[in-house]
């Protein structure tokens, strides 16, 4: 498969201040990459200059085999669509409107749909389960629904790249699960890349095809599989734990949940 | 459905508007009939006494509140995608203050010397002083996340530059001042054929510019980042919306003078109306608005107390704040 996206030693930061240095990273289509580590660690800042929110500090990212900053401004956004923690404070949105502004850079001028962006909004909201929110006021759902919504508006953005910061933060245990489970037969069915950030490690083992640990002083410690990276040592060291805790408080709870099965 | 709502509310702004330039041209110190008012219109008579009546005092004024006023509410709505909040607005952020503050300098100073000031001279005035205010805005805003921080400052501000102009207006020492006292306190009476031909050009461009930057604005209204991921220049963007938004306000000061709440009001009620908030209908729409909101106030204004004129502005915030209040405190319960 394709590279969806790639880093060469890449630098990231605020204002020439560096927080996150030589990430290289490698994402196929189809591919879900998940950026663990301690608060401030700078996965937000790893996760905005790949969507080019932030400039490189140094290095190179590549989206779908070409250097970003090669693209002209509206056509990286054919390849790489966003999920960003940001608030939306417009009234007045309906559902539908929301998703529909994923079609952005395929419209004219003046942003109006045509039928084939029409039909590929519908479809996009059948896939996440959301066509019967299409009237409802984007402020008056869940945030369960209100995430489920974004990822349709990325999804009928068709891009090849999808940028994710803690899609699953203020979701329930149930809504965490629902939602991950629909990434991933999304992006495995339209063999999208995934880069995201995750809290909750369970879930970054249960989803993720590789995983990224960054440290507190902004550090790559480690890339691999979950099961290479899920490790009581790595674990503990990455977020400063006493060897042993993680065990403790992880383990107990897993095995706790099997044994009552 | 939401697109029978646009349409029915098209249709509405359209009949008012008719209605109301018809009641307008008929409305007044002297009234004449319908049938009169009709002949004069279609066969262009100038110089019969309703005639001149019609096509010198009440036409220049009519078209001097609709376009202003239109002008007025698609400034209001600019700033409200520009700060994302509903509540800014030309006047409350002080804006209108700042144009009427330079203007007035420009006319007093060429008062005195005994010059004409030329209406494009007026709007650069204007201009100057709306992009003064709204440069100390953007500094607040840069340092003061609340919006309702950022409000009060701008209420400040505007209360700053009309002391100023007031004391400028107070010991101007001109014949002319009773003018400018009446332009300080917002008419749409003095306005000429000239003066129509400038705010023709001037608030038509800038709209039509306004309504080409609403696939911007939408991404916009999703939030910053949004937009900069879909590809917007969110730098030239912000210097375009910003822009446009001080040249719709200062043309209205700078031949109407300072006119309170339009900005706000007219945008909330085309969206309780339309239930959107999509710039492609709202700045057609605010237009409209915005005309019929102002022809209906200067009708009010010019015939309530007759031959007594009431200032514009006192018409709008009488109709106007109510609805800003009610706005506020349906999102406060909500």
């Amino acid at each position: 498969m394709a590279s969806a996206l790639r880093t060469e030693k890449l630098n990231t930061g605020y204002d020439r201040r560096v927080v996150v240095a030589g990430v290289e990273i490698d994402i196929h289509q189809g591919e879900i990459v998940t950026l663990i580590g301690p608060n401030g660690a700078g996965k937000s800042t790893v996760l905005k200059t790949v969507a080019g929110q932030l400039m490189p500090l140094g290095g190179t990212v590549y989206i779908n085999e070409r250097e970003a900053s090669d693209y002209p401004a509206s056509e990286v956004s054919k390849y790489r669509a966003v999920m960003l923690t940001e608030r939306m404070s417009s009234e007045q949105m309906t559902c539908g409107e929301v998703v529909s502004l994923g079609r952005y850079p395929y419209t004219g001028k003046l942003g109006i749909l045509s039928e084939n962006d029409r039909r590929i909004v519908t479809g996009s909201m059948e896939l996440v389960h959301v066509t019967d929110l299409a009237d409802r006021d984007y402020h008056a759902i869940s945030d369960g629904q209100r995430q489920r919504v974004l990822l349709a508006r990325a999804i009928c953005q068709e891009p090849r790249l999808m940028i994710l910061d803690e899609p699953t933060s203020y979701l329930d245990i149930r809504h965490k699960l629902e939602f991950l489970d629909l990434l991933r037969s999304l992006v495995r069915d339209r063999g999208i890349g995934v880069i995201m950030s995750m809290h909750e490690l369970e879930l970054a083992h249960m989803v993720s095809d590789r995983v990224v640990c960054i440290t507190s002083e902004g550090r790559i410690q480690c890339t691999g599989t979950p099961e290479e990276v899920f490790t009581d040592e790595l674990i503990s060291r990455l977020y400063g734990l006493e060897n042993g805790r993680l065990k403790e408080l992880y383990a107990d709870f897993v095995d706790n949940l099997r044994s009552k099965q | 459905m939401k697109i029978n709502r646009i349409k029915a509310c098209y249709a509405l702004l359209g009949v008012l508007l008719l209605l109301l330039i018809l009641m307008n041209i008929l409305t007044g110190s002297s009234s004449m009939t319908m049938g009169e008012a009709l002949r004069i219109l279609f066969s262009h008579d100038t110089v019969s006494k309703f005639g001149k009546i019609i096509w010198d005092i009440r036409m220049p004024r009519i078209l001097a509140a609709a376009l202003l006023g239109g002008a007025l509410s698609v400034s209001g709505f600019l700033l409200q995608t520009f700060f994302a909040n509903p509540i800014a607005g030309p006047y409350i952020l002080g804006i209108s203050s700042g144009a009427k503050l330079v203007v007035a300098c420009t006319m007093v100073f060429a008062l005195t010397r005994g010059m004409m000031v030329h209406s494009v001279v007026m709007i650069i005035a204007a201009v100057a002083g709306s992009l003064a205010v709204t440069g100390v805005i953007l500094i607040i805003s840069d340092k003061v996340r609340s919006m309702s921080v950022l409000i009060v400052c701008g209420v400040m501000v505007g209360y700053i530059c009309s002391a100023v102009t007031e004391f400028l207006v107070t010991f101007a020492d001109d014949s002319n001042i009773v003018n400018l006292h009446n332009w300080s306190q917002g008419s749409f009476s003095a306005v000429s054929w000239d003066n129509i031909r400038v705010i023709t050009v001037f608030v038509v461009i800038s709209v039509i510019s306004a309504f080409m930057l609403s696939k911007p604005m939408t991404a916009f209204q999703m939030g910053e980042q949004y937009a900069r991921s879909v590809g917007v220049n969110i730098k030239s963007f912000r210097v375009f919306l910003i822009a446009l938004s001080s040249i719709l306000s200062a043309t209205v000061t700078a031949f109407a003078g300072p006119i309170s709440f339009v900005g706000i009001a007219v945008p909330h009620l085309i969206r309780s109306v339309t239930t959107t908030s999509k710039p492609i209908v709202m700045i057609p729409q605010c237009f409209l608005g915005g005309a019929v909101f102002c022809l209906f106030c200067d009708m009010l204004a010019r015939n309530l107390f007759a031959p007594t004129e009431i200032s514009i502005s006192t018409m709008t915030a009488v109709f106007g704040a109510p609805v800003v209040i009610m706005m506020l405190i349906r999102r406060k319960a909500r």
